[in-house]
């Protein structure tokens, strides 16, 4: 017996969903998606998404990714190995700069993708909307909306009369 | 025709609350005008004046290669953005008139800016300019003729472009014409590759010609960096200025202000990048030929300028433009824009000052003197003011965004 997901309803339109959407957010749901065959413009405002975070984890990346070049190229020259060169100082910022630079951007960058598996909540081996026998569809014609049994707001009344009251095509139960 | 009565409430720029280009230009000749006495009276006066004529022209030949890219990218959402960036360019004319009294100051004194102009001017040492090999070896380039004739070149190019743009996107307004659109994409092409020539050109030549014996590839790409931060600042400050004045209200929205900050941002980078990259280059090479010209940046006055450029002119900009809430409010995005320029103010100043030396062969201190500051600030007066009062005599006449552009559409609607 498969454990219930969600409630899922299906549209016509990007419009329809887009207001579909827009009430679902002003309803106060928490956990819930849309599922759409191509990005919609507006559609973050209307579902309520906030700004990412994912720039935080990039300027931490940044940060330790200079600071590691700083440091890495002071230990192996002026530390661990003395090497002079050229008369130039044992260590400076200045040929120490290049590198760190390349690191800030390296370590900012695996720091955005880290960010991003994180807050996506990947690796996600498989979703249970794969399941759904309308799959396809959501790639094809088809707009999508589910909210999820795991939202506090959730009740098996209440949330179908939302998602009824939203006039889809069809509403659907998702199994996990 | 209901677009048409919506483009002709646009076209209503004159305002009472807007300010009036005739006292912009009084301004304007006041600062000139004590300018041109520094000029006269003094090396220091003279540099200050080739300091603030620069500082215009960077603002101006930003704007003109802003409206260059846009028009070689065949951009959409700069349509709106685009017409007080037209509005600047009216000043591009004027910049070659600004020159003219460094021209008839170094006819009458030869080395007071240039001192390769003098051949008998003593180098602190090495006997003088015309015993010097490494004048001589340069003579081909560093002669006074063929560096008027560049002059002269480099203004009458960036004059023809900025005209050229300008008569295209205004006659559009009227007769709506695609042709116009085609023709300055072509006038783009050719206008960006020479543009870019000139302009370094001019960097080459007006400013490291002041110190003839150094050299750095550099430099010109270090003044396009400059002059992009510079256009792009006052282009902002316009903007946010019209929104708040009513003319640009609901036209110029957050996602433009958005695209300018982050460009913005992205020269600020780049600005940081050709700087380290020269300083990094000589720092590394340590030969003598090169590193003279930051040593005399490095004496009094200068170092304390140096730093505050690093962190002034690149940390600090940095850190607040990384931030999406301070590059998306008027507020915000009007104080740092502010701040660029002043920074851009000095960074001039770093690299054209030190470059004028006191009797002992030492760069001459900036701030030796109170007089000084009447040099700076009048001609940095001056200059604004001739830049303001071009700008808003072409802004009256014109209307406020290229109403029948092809793209203005989707400029207007330019929100992702």
């Amino acid at each position: 017996m498969a454990k219930k997901y969600g409630l899922i309803a299906k549209f016509d339109t990007p419009a329809d969903i887009m207001h579909a959407a827009e009430k679902v957010r002003d309803a106060g749901y928490k956990q819930w998606d849309v599922i759409t065959p191509f990005p919609i413009h507006g559609m973050d405002p209307a579902m309520g998404l906030k700004r990412s975070i994912v720039p935080r984890f990039t300027i931490v990346g940044g940060t330790l990714g200079f600071t590691t070049g700083m440091s890495m190229i002071w230990f192996t020259n002026a530390y661990d190995y003395k090497i002079l060169i050229g008369g130039k100082p044992l260590f400076s910022p200045m040929f120490a700069f290049p590198v760190s630079y390349e690191l800030t951007i390296l370590f900012s960058a695996f720091a955005s993708i880290a960010g991003m598996f994180i807050m996506n909540k990947l690796p996600m081996h498989y979703h249970p909307m794969l399941k759904h026998k309308e799959v396809a569809a959501s790639s094809d014609d088809k707009f999508f909306l589910y909210i999820e049994t795991a939202d506090p707001q959730y009740s098996e009344e209440s949330t179908r009369s939302l998602l009824e009251s939203l006039n889809p095509v069809e509403i659907d139960e998702l199994d996990d | 025709m209901s677009s048409q009565a919506t483009t002709s409430n646009i076209a209503m720029n004159q305002d009472a609350s807007l300010p009036n280009p005739k006292k912009w230009l009084t301004i304007g000749a006041i600062g000139l005008l004590i300018s041109l006495v520094g000029l006269i009276s003094s090396p220091i006066g003279a540099y200050s004046y080739l300091v603030s004529v620069l500082f215009v022209s960077s603002i101006a030949i930003g704007m003109l290669f802003l409206v260059l890219i846009h028009h070689i990218f065949d951009a959409g959402w700069s349509t709106v953005v685009r017409r007080q960036a037209e509005n600047f360019l009216s000043v591009v004319p004027y910049l070659g008139f600004l020159f003219i009294p460094l021209f008839l100051m170094t006819m009458k004194d030869n080395g007071l800016i240039w001192i390769w102009m003098d051949d008998t001017a003593s180098l602190h040492g090495h006997g003088t300019v015309g015993e010097d090999v490494l004048y001589l070896k340069k003579t081909w380039w560093l002669n006074e003729t063929f560096f008027w004739i560049r002059a002269i070149i480099c203004f009458g190019s960036w004059a023809f472009f900025a005209r050229a743009l300008r008569k295209h996107s205004f006659s559009q307004d009227s007769d709506g014409k695609a042709e116009h659109t085609f023709a300055c994409r072509k006038l783009a092409a050719g206008g960006l590759v020479v543009v870019a020539l000139t302009w370094s050109c001019a960097a080459f030549d007006w400013i490291m010609g002041l110190e003839y014996h150094w050299f750095s590839t550099m430099f010109g790409v270090w003044f396009f960096a400059n002059a992009m931060r510079a256009a792009l600042a006052v282009l902002v400050l316009t903007c946010t200025y019209l929104v708040a004045k009513g003319p640009l209200k609901g036209i110029f929205n957050n996602k433009h202000l958005h695209d300018l900050t982050t460009l913005s941002f992205a020269f600020c980078v780049f600005w940081a990048y050709i700087s380290f990259s020269q300083y990094f280059l000589i720092w590394n090479g340590n030969i003598p030929e090169e590193t003279f010209w930051f040593n005399y940046r490095e004496e009094g006055i200068y170092f304390y300028i140096g730093m505050f450029l690093v962190f002034g002119h690149f940390l600090f900009p940095f850190l607040f433009l990384l931030q999406f809430k301070l590059k998306t409010a008027h507020a915000s995005a009007r104080f740092i824009c502010c701040w660029i320029l002043f920074m851009q103010l000095f960074d001039l100043y770093y690299n054209i000052l030190p470059s004028l030396k006191d009797s002992h062969g030492e760069p001459y201190q900036m701030f030796s003197s109170p007089l000084n500051f009447v040099w700076f600030i009048s001609g940095i007066v001056g200059v604004v003011g001739i830049l303001l009062w071009a700008y808003w005599t072409s802004f009256n006449k014109v209307k406020i965004i290229p109403i029948r552009d092809p793209r203005i559409t989707e400029s207007l609607n330019h929100s992702h």
